[in-house]
């Protein structure tokens, strides 16, 4: 493996550990705690998310965004909600890609945390850290209750099968325009 | 591999449809060799046992050939598909998720039917003894006496465990007067042949356990057991052909070393997928290419999707991801403005809380901030999704080709993909979608989100998980590529087995069906062989 010097040409100048507190800083923006659910940075969500987005994109995407917070009028410590708040939407709004990038990674990474799955499973819901050991116990198929009993449905069998009429269909001249969700 | 070797039959390619057909051949007693361009996928190799395993399905679990690296792939370059694939022995049922619907009659018959698209050579009823084949070693569970399907044999395994999700989505069909019915999956409910039933895990893609049927540890180590050879890191590079036609093997690459072997053959049986197969055919100098036909008619299914959620918990990431079908829209009725039908996969939800927070395959996600968790708890848990899946129709223009600079680390030419739908696949997908709200109605939907997978430029981005039609099966030479033995018309003593057959898409998935199609042709080349074997003489 060969290093990338460029990697670490045009680094900020924030000191690793205010660069480390600030990372943790937007964790807790993104995913605060409360209400029985730990905080990211309470986790330690910000120390995966420096791995795998160190591992995705490179390890000068960290101070892309420490660049991109500070830019967004970070850093965080010390400032009123409101003003954190509207310091990550600076951010999402200057660089909506980067953004995205760090709000999938720290969800993933907070919820694979045991700590959160302990949490989930405290709201009511049945929840496994790693489901595919033990899986989740379920009910099995019970012919006499479960098959349908409806007797809907039918199917076109092969010596059935006639020609429809296609001459009021226009799919060469009607054109739709309007599809998808926005038709 | 001995120098000089000739084998009975060379098969390309290691997943579903080339296991069967090694398995088959073995059994009889032929000279058997696969080669497969990827490697052995073990069970403990998959994210499942890994904490982090949600976290490796989107990154080197990812089932799109794109989204992950490694080594073993090959570029495919699309601009509209999102290309689900796995190069390595059982292919993409290391990664698939177990759907087991067949096609319906009518399905072989839409020439006759309308038109727009060829009829099958073959029928359904020819089809049928090998789906029950396929569905004895798959173990598929399910339920017989569908009145929307003809008869079948029941199903090895009883249908999976009800969910929450599948009574909600039975009552609501029921309110709505439409087609349901317990959905068939290559995944076991009850331990059957030395497997563990399915433990409601809801990891469904690919599956360790082995409840999932996937064929590097059902099918191969029988085609083994019975004297099939398969070389693993072996790329085909190129299929030569002989003055008489016939194909003479195939030159590849050992990926470990380096070096090049030429394998001879006797029958050579493609196995590669609807992308793999065209390329390499077109990449072997235009093979079996007289018709113009290889690589074109790329078919993906016309797919929209809803995310539902609902007051009631319904623990939607427990259990078999997939709950019901429902075949009430699946055969023509030209009084919806369009042709050909299309099936209700009623899916259960993604399995991970991470997937669902991120957002799941809609854009409905929990918001970063203060909500984050208000939102997490409201929809975790009381969600499910709905895919429509429907028959679209060929377009010669849809196709595989060769990109003409970029290539794999071997030097073959990376595959391109082209997929725009029509306009009777666009008046399906609104109707889709209008069916997908009234469902979100009658299940008591507080909020419902729709998924016509067109991107931010209108684009429509299929995630492709079916790659279908692109070296179709006919009864015209001029206007197919295989004949209804899957048998090429341009060089007699090849043949081809995977998805890429297809003459049609049917309105489901198509592992059952291109699975009974390599069983039936690998019955017809045990059967036939020193008849072939002439011909390649």
């Amino acid at each position: 493996m060969s290093f990338n010097t460029d990697e670490y040409q045009d680094r900020h100048e924030l000191p690793p550990l205010e660069g480390a507190m600030l990372f943790a800083g937007l964790m807790d923006e993104l995913i605060p705690g409360g209400n029985g659910w730990p905080s990211a940075s309470s986790v330690g969500v910000q120390s995966l998310v420096a791995i795998r987005l160190s591992e995705q994109a490179g390890e000068a995407v960290l101070d892309r965004i420490v660049n991109a917070m500070i830019s967004a009028g970070g850093p965080l410590a010390g400032r009123p909600t409101r003003e954190r708040v509207v310091i990550v939407k600076n951010f999402e709004a200057a660089e909506p890609e980067l953004f995205e990038q760090v709000r999938i990674a720290a969800t993933f990474a907070y919820y694979e945390n045991p700590f959160v799955v302990e949490a989930i499973r405290r709201k009511g819901r049945p929840y496994a850290l790693r489901p595919h050991l033990l899986g989740y116990p379920m009910q099995s198929f019970d012919f006499d209750k479960d098959a349908p009993r409806h007797k809907r449905g039918a199917y076109t069998a092969t010596d059935r099968v006639r020609p429809v009429d296609i001459s009021k269909l226009n799919l060469e001249e009607n054109r739709t325009k309007r599809w998808g969700i926005k038709r | 591999m001995k120098a000089g070797r000739i084998c009975d039959v060379l098969i390309i390619g290691a997943g579903a449809s080339g296991s069967l057909a090694a398995l088959v051949l073995a059994e009889a007693g032929l000279d058997v060799v696969c080669l497969e361009q990827g490697s052995w996928v073990k069970p403990e190799d998959h994210a499942h046992l890994h904490a982090d395993w949600s976290w490796q399905r989107r990154t080197n679990w990812n089932p799109d050939v794109n989204k992950r690296v490694h080594p073993d792939d090959y570029p495919v370059i699309s601009d509209s598909s999102q290309i689900l694939m796995w190069n390595g022995v059982g292919g993409s049922t290391n990664a698939y998720g177990g759907i087991w619907p067949r096609y319906r009659p009518s399905d072989f018959r839409k020439g006759t039917e309308h038109g727009l698209q060829p009829d099958w050579p073959i029928t359904y009823e020819d089809l049928a003894p090998f789906y029950e084949q396929a569905d004895r070693l798959v173990g598929v569970c399910g339920l017989a006496g569908d009145p929307a399907m003809p008869t079948r044999d029941p199903c090895p395994t009883r249908p999976m465990p009800p969910s929450k999700v599948s009574k909600l989505l039975a009552d609501a069909f029921d309110r709505l007067e439409w087609h349901w019915w317990p959905v068939e999956a290559a995944a076991i409910s009850e331990d059957y042949d030395n497997r563990l039933a399915c433990n409601g895990c809801g990891a469904c893609n690919g599956c360790p356990r082995g409840s999932m049927c996937m064929y590097s540890t059902v099918v191969w180590p029988r085609a083994i057991k019975h004297g099939a050879e398969l070389i693993v890191n072996a790329r085909v590079l190129k299929i030569e052909r002989g003055r008489d036609n016939n194909a003479t093997g195939a030159l590849y690459v050992d990926r470990h070393t380096g070096h090049q072997h030429f394998q001879k053959a006797r029958i050579v049986v493609l196995a590669a997928n609807g992308v793999g197969t065209p390329r390499l055919l077109l990449t072997s100098d235009n093979l079996a290419n007289q018709s113009d036909q290889v690589g074109r008619n790329l078919l993906h299914h016309t797919l929209v999707a809803g995310e539902i959620w609902v007051d009631e918990p319904v623990d939607g990431h427990t259990g078999y991801l997939a709950s019901l079908i429902s075949r009430e829209f699946a055969e023509t009725d030209v009084t919806r403005g369009f042709v050909n039908g299309f099936n209700f996969n009623c899916i259960t939800s993604v399995a991970s809380a991470g997937e669902t927070a991120a957002g799941w395959f809609s854009a409905n996600r929990a918001p970063w901030g203060h909500d984050h968790h208000k939102w997490f708890e409201r929809h975790f848990g009381h969600g499910f999704g709905v895919f429509a899946i429907g028959d679209d129709l060929p377009n010669p223009e849809n196709r595989v080709t060769l990109d003409p600079e970029k290539s794999d680390a071997d030097g073959v030419p990376a595959a391109v993909t082209r997929y725009v739908p029509g306009e009777n696949d666009k008046r399906m997908m609104n109707y889709m979608l209008d069916r997908i709200e009234d469902i979100a109605e009658a299940a008591g939907a507080f909020q419902y989100q729709l998924q016509d997978y067109r991107n931010s430029d209108g684009v429509y981005c299929t995630p492709a998980w079916h790659m279908i039609g692109t070296c179709r099966m006919g009864a015209d030479p001029e206007t197919s590529v295989v004949n209804k033995w899957a048998q090429c018309w341009d060089v007699p003593n090849m043949f081809i087995v995977d998805g890429s057959i297809l003459t049609t898409g049917g309105v489901v998935n198509p592992t059952p069906t291109v699975s009974a199609l390599a069983l039936r042709t690998a019955a017809y080349i045990r059967d036939n062989f020193r008849n072939l074997d002439g011909a390649a003489a």
